[in-house]
């Protein structure tokens, strides 16, 4: 776990900043916490370009074998089609791989909300975290200061030098750009089963409770009984990943357990009130984004809300808003044609994907001997 | 943790210079090349069959280190010397190093580990190659986990430190056991001055006496290790990688970074300070350890950067009063050792003394591989 590395220069400071997920969503005005149409922030159009080609460089992890698109693919709406992710070599991922599609609004991130700060916060995790890049970010900073085509794209962007901060800035950048948009919901074009399915979201069903707002999320973490899933403690590459994560966030007994504890992590509290809770997953984009849940137990939204309308496993800590919810079979089927309604165009253009080859050789800088550092 | 740990280092290895530097000026005759004897052995970490065999298993394993895939072993290979044959080491993927891979034979003899004397001891100098960017590029936390997912580690661990389940500290004090076993004492040069005069031809007595008189080489290259473990520019020219290679040269300016250089020298740095990094004194820019010169004929390239490809290279490189580099020239320092001068040796006395040298090395020590255990799934709660 290389919060604790000083690999990564000044990552110690952050540590404490980590811990302190913020509770914006639980402020948030209603009219903040209305569904509609989600509205994407400013963009930097020259910072926006440097930071896709960054997300798409394998040369951003430790042994250049992986890039942020590794496991964040534009065609899966920047997931990975896996139930539990890859990690980088040497590893093997716990949980499932998000959708980064308007990542950029979240108040907090990872499944445990881990993460209350930034994406810049999230940059750095997600380069120098020993499973998923495992890099050294001042050998990035000089990878990056070797080629030419990052030089230009620094200067352009208006940071000057290459340097570890600014390409975690740049990447935030370009995470901006990837905002939900041409969903039936969105365009007012639903199918009938899809608008009766909103009904039964914000109704009967209760969904809204938790899945509000543009994202359809409140931004907090919510036990729901989800079940384990035993490849995590069958597959040692998977067990031995997540006991190391579980070892540095002071998870005690972390060789003896057998449940990802989820966000107990961040407080701690003695009661072991918060271990099984997840934070509320966005609903865009699930068209692209199976399979489902923190750990992938689910392949499909019908299963997903089959499991809901049961009303969940009998689990300690249980949310009491998950509840026998007797929905029919054709209700279902309503909620999950609304659940669809939620997907728009796939974001695989040129503006989200760097196109380009991406040379993993460094040219020399020629007279080196006579050019500062 | 890791920076707290360098600090402790460094303050030890700058004792330790202080006191080194007392016994070279204090006169002009050198401690005599002598057999090499047996090495120490260090109180808290006393050896143990079980804890050699532990440390080898883990000498070739490469789930210590970052991606699985760079072990002790592979930098430094029992064929090429226990080190690896080329100027600039291999690195870990996606890198190179940006020095010369050393001899991991008789290490254990050494006070001051690496080409700038930077690890204290084995035992500290495990971690920071496991650890390092460009080395193993691995975590403790991620290491020590791997380890308790492989049952036969967790009962050789258990067996040897009495833990319950591996701890990381507890492998690099293996490793160092291992490291302590590959000892090369009785090469020619060792039977001679043991006594046993037919141990090294008459070609190579006249190198000795070159080595011990007109070559000076016993100046620094002295006493049963042939080193003083003191430190020295002698004009190594810099790595011609760093010129013409894209990859050495971020690997050039990671190092600048990652060993925490003034802004200033970080512009201006295009060769190795050595000794510099630990110190920031600027008398001791370019500066490196005295090597010992057992087992050498096994591994070239030698130097801090391998610029040498064999042994009659680096002694005409001495006949020639040594080179030049950037802190020879005044360029950054001005620090060449005064004892390095034209030494006039002849072909001949070339010949003998390279001859000489060759008989430092003995017999190679090579070693059956280990087999490596595998993970295995811990059985449920
Ligand atoms: C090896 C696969 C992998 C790689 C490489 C990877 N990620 Fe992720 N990413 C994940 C997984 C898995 C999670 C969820 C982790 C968790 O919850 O603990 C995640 C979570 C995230 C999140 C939080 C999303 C949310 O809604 O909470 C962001 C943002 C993110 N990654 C961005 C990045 C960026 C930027 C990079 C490259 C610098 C990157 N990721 C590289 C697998 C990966
Ligand atoms: C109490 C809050 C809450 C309510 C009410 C709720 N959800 Fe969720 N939902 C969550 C949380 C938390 C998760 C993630 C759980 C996990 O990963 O363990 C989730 C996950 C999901 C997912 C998976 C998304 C993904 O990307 O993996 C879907 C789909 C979903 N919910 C749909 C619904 C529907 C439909 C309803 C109404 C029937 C509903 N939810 C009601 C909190 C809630
Ligand atoms: C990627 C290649 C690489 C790997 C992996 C590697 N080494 Fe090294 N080793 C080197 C290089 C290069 C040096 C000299 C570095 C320097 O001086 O800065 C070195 C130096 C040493 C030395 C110092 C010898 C002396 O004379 O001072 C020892 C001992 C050593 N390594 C042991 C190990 C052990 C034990 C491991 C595994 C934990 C290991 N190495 C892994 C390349 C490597
Ligand atoms: C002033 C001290 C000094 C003197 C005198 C000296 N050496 Fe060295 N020797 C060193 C140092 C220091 C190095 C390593 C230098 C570097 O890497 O930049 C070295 C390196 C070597 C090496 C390479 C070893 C390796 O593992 O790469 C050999 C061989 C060698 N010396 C032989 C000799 C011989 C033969 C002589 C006499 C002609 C001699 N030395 C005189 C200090 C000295």
């Amino acid at each position: 776990m290389k919060i604790s590395r000083l690999k990564s220069g000044t990552a110690l400071t952050v540590g404490a900043a980590l811990m302190s997920v913020t509770v914006l969503a639980a402020s948030a005005s209603a009219e903040d916490m209305a569904i509609g149409p989600v509205v994407g922030p400013e963009i930097n159009a020259a910072k926006a370009e440097l930071g896709k080609r960054l997300f798409f460089d394998k040369r951003l992890s430790g042994d250049a074998a992986v890039s942020c698109s590794s496991c964040h693919q534009p065609d899966k709406a920047f997931t990975d089609g896996l139930a539990l992710s890859k990690a980088y070599p040497g590893s093997k991922g716990f949980r499932n791989t998000p959708t980064l599609v308007n990542t950029t609004l979240a108040a907090n991130w990872f499944h445990d909300g881990r993460i209350g700060t930034n994406l810049n916060d999230v940059t750095r995790e997600s380069l120098t975290e020993d499973y998923s890049m495992n890099m050294d970010m001042r050998l990035m900073q000089e990878r990056v200061k070797q080629d030419p085509v990052y030089v230009e794209m620094f200067k352009a962007a208006g940071y000057g030098e290459p340097s570890n901060g600014s390409i975690r800035k740049a990447i935030p950048e370009y995470l901006k750009t990837l905002i939900s948009k041409g969903s039936p919901f969105d365009n007012g074009t639903m199918s009938d089963a899809a608008t009766r399915g909103q009904a039964l979201f914000e109704g009967k069903a209760g969904c809204i409770d938790c899945h509000s707002g543009p994202r359809f999320t409140d931004d907090q973490a919510h036990n729901m009984g989800v079940p384990e899933n035993p490849e995590i403690w069958s597959d040692p590459m998977r067990h031995m990943t997540y006991a190391a994560f579980a070892q540095f966030m002071g998870v005690e007994n972390f060789l003896n357990i057998r449940q990802d504890v989820g966000a107990q992590i961040i407080k701690n509290p003695a009661d072991r009130s918060d271990v099984a809770k997840f934070n509320t997953p966005t609903l865009r984009e699930l068209k692209y984004t199976a399979p489902y849940m923190h750990n992938g137990m689910f392949k499909s939204l019908s299963d997903i809300v089959a499991f809901y309308n049961t009303g969940g496993e009998d689990v300690p800590n249980l949310d009491p808003k998950v509840r026998p919810l007797g929905l029919t079979f054709l209700e279902q089927q309503d909620l999950v044609a609304f659940l669809e309604a939620l997907s728009g165009d796939p974001l695989t253009g040129p503006e989200y994907v760097w196109e380009g080859e991406i040379s993993t050789n460094y040219p020399a800088i020629e007279n080196w001997r006579d050019v500062a550092n | 943790m890791t920076k707290i740990n360098k600090s402790l280092a460094l303050m030890a290895g700058v004792a330790g210079l202080a006191m080194s530097a007392v016994t070279a000026t204090a006169e002009m005759s050198y401690p005599a090349l002598a057999p090499l004897g047996e090495p120490p052995i260090p109180l808290d970490n006393k050896m143990s069959d079980a804890k050699v065999e532990l440390g080898k298993i883990l000498f070739w394993d490469p789930r210590i280190g970052g991606d699985a895939s760079t072990a002790c072993v592979t930098c430094h290979e029992p064929d090429q010397g226990w080190a690896f044959g080329d100027s600039l080491s291999r690195g870990y993927p996606g890198t190179v190093h940006w020095r010369n891979s050393q001899s991991v034979i008789n290490s254990a003899y050494l006070g001051q580990l690496f080409w700038a004397g930077s690890a204290a001891s084995l035992e500290k100098q495990a971690p920071s190659a496991a650890k390092g960017a460009v080395a193993g590029n691995g975590e403790n936390d991620v290491m020590e986990t791997r380890m308790a997912f492989i049952p036969e580690y967790v009962k050789r661990f258990n067996d040897v430190f009495g833990t319950e389940n591996p701890l990381i500290g507890d492998a690099w004090a293996a490793i160092a056991a291992f490291e302590r076993t590959l000892i090369v004492n009785d090469t020619p040069v060792d039977k001679y001055l043991a006594g046993d005069t037919s141990a090294l031809t008459e070609e190579q007595v006249a190198g000795m006496e070159l080595f011990n008189g007109k070559a000076g080489c016993i100046q620094c290259h002295n006493g049963a290790q042939a080193t003083d473990e003191n430190y020295y520019n002698l004009g190594v020219p810099p790595a011609e990688r760093w010129e013409d290679d894209g990859l050495a040269q971020v690997t050039f300016r990671y190092e600048l970074y990652a060993k925490g250089v003034s802004q200033d020298m970080y512009r201006k740095l295009k060769d190795d300070p050595g000794l510099y990094f630990r110190t920031k004194e600027p008398e001791h820019m370019g500066k490196f350890r005295t090597p010992p010169l057992r087992y050498t004929l096994y591994t070239a390239p030698y130097m801090h950067n391998g610029s040498f490809w064999d042994l009659r290279e680096v002694v005409e490189f001495y006949n020639a009063g040594g080179g030049e580099n950037d802190f020879t020239d005044g360029t950054m320092a001005a620090t060449k050792s005064e004892l390095i001068k034209p030494l006039g040796l002849s072909d001949e006395e070339i010949d003998q003394l390279v001859a000489f040298l060759e008989g430092f090395s003995g017999e190679e020590l090579r070693v059956e591989p280990p087999v490596l255990p595998p993970y295995e799934a811990l059985a449920s709660e």
